[in-house]
């Protein structure tokens, strides 16, 4: 299977004016940006910032994707630059500067706060998905684990997936499914009913 | 919701559904909302199991962009066709290369020819006027002497093709007509015909200089003979 052709028919979509197409591969990749830009900014409230930056600054630039390389590799160039001038800018910043020079720590942690949207009911939300999640993974039969996680933590393929499992690629790809199917239904179950936090899932 | 439809989107989120399969689901995908939520949590999923720390799973960043994207003009034009365009831009890249090389070979041929030595074959007088002894000075440049008029100003413009030294070919008629046979494939046999014949012609007027030029001097011989 040649690599990015979700991605490239997500793509081609959005080329031609539809909208709705560009909001799936925000879905699919914010979470990879967000951790790429916390390379450069430790604040997870300044890394999504950038991130949104990033986005919409490519889809301003996706008529000139010609699809020469992946769009996340080409996505993730724009969101490494991005960050990069948003480090410079901020840097420049007088009232960086202001604060920087009057010290401290203090009021470094200050600013940092202020821009930290984080709440204890986020956090606690986050935490909540991640204990979920792992605990599907680990209620899940050992070959669909083994499956899922090949696949989203190693990042192999269907085929090299097969290749380890010893199976048919069709029974890689329905165990995957079925893996994510199991996951998902634990997690709906936080988003709708614990904390009801549906509209938040992007 | 229909499993199969599942399972594709399950499959497109890894890119291992096929093309015609893609261009499908990601139509259908662009504007369902069930299927947009279940495909933003397989992302959530992946996230989670990677334990990529700092990400917040609940930021709402998909919600931000998309209601940014959504004050942005629709794009409606079809993608930039580089790669065409850059082809047809390079049409005349070819024709600049040999024009290229060209210049630069007729270049290389001018600048062969004057510094090949020059082959006079006798003197010849474009127009001679007698000066006076003492009007003349000589001028000694590349083994000829030249005679430049100095202070007849009323007399017209003149000069004398100098004397030929009088020396030898660089290449004796024989070499040149054993080059030409031995590179008688490269050119047409009227040509070569032509040549040998020319050859012949002025070997008769020259068998002394040129006799004996194939075979290699007594020295030479000796040091074949006795090499040190």
């Amino acid at each position: 299977m040649s690599a990015d052709v979700s991605d490239l028919s997500l793509v081609r979509r959005v080329q031609r004016g539809d909208k709705g197409a560009f909001d799936a591969l925000v879905l699919k990749y914010q979470h990879k940006l967000v951790k790429l830009v916390m390379r450069y900014v430790r604040n997870p409230a300044e890394a999504e910032d950038i991130a949104q930056e990033a986005f919409i600054k490519a889809y301003r630039a996706l008529p000139q994707f010609r699809g020469d390389s992946a769009f996340y590799t080409w996505l993730y160039r724009i969101a490494i630059n991005t960050a990069k001038n948003a480090v410079v800018s901020r840097d420049r910043s007088p009232i960086e500067y202001d604060l920087d020079r009057n010290n401290t720590d203090e009021s470094y942690d200050m600013q940092g706060r202020m821009k930290d949207p984080e709440t204890p009911e986020g956090l606690v939300l986050t935490d909540e998905i991640r204990s979920t999640v792992n605990a599907a993974i680990d209620a899940l039969p050992e070959d669909l684990r083994t499956a899922i996680v090949l696949r989203e933590l190693e990042g192999l393929s269907y085929e090299e997936i097969a290749a380890a499992m010893d199976c048919p690629v069709g029974t890689v790809r329905s165990r995957i499914f079925r893996a994510r199917e199991a996951i998902d239904r634990r997690l709906r179950e936080v988003f709708e009913g614990g904390l009801g936090r549906v509209e938040e899932l992007g | 919701m229909n499993e199969e439809l599942d399972s594709q989107l399950s499959a497109m989120f890894d890119d291992e559904l096929p093309p015609a399969e893609c261009e499908l689901l990601a139509r259908r995908l662009s504007r369902d909302e069930q299927l947009k939520a279940r495909w933003g949590r397989y992302a959530v999923i992946g996230a989670a199991i990677r334990a990529e720390r700092g990400v917040r799973l609940n930021a709402g960043l998909a919600s931000r962009v998309s209601a940014a994207i959504s004050s942005e003009p629709t794009l409606t034009a079809e993608p930039t066709p580089q790669p065409e365009k850059r082809f047809n831009n390079r049409w005349w890249q070819p024709v600049v290369s040999a024009a290229a090389v060209a210049g630069v070979a007729a270049v290389s041929i001018l600048w062969l020819r004057s510094q090949s030595p020059e082959v006079t074959v006798a003197p010849s007088v474009a127009q001679t006027s007698v000066l006076p002894a003492g009007a003349t000075v000589a001028a000694s440049m590349t083994g000829s002497s030249a005679v430049v008029p100095v202070g007849a100003v009323s007399e017209p413009d003149s000069y004398v093709v100098p004397k030929s030294p009088g020396r030898r070919l660089v290449v004796p008629s024989t070499e040149l007509a054993n080059y030409v046979v031995a590179h008688s494939e490269f050119s047409s046999p009227v040509t070569r015909r032509n040549l040998l014949s020319a050859f012949m012609a002025s070997e008769s007027g020259t068998t002394g200089t040129s006799a004996g030029s194939e075979e290699p001097t007594e020295d030479v011989q000796d040091d074949a003979k006795n090499p040190q």
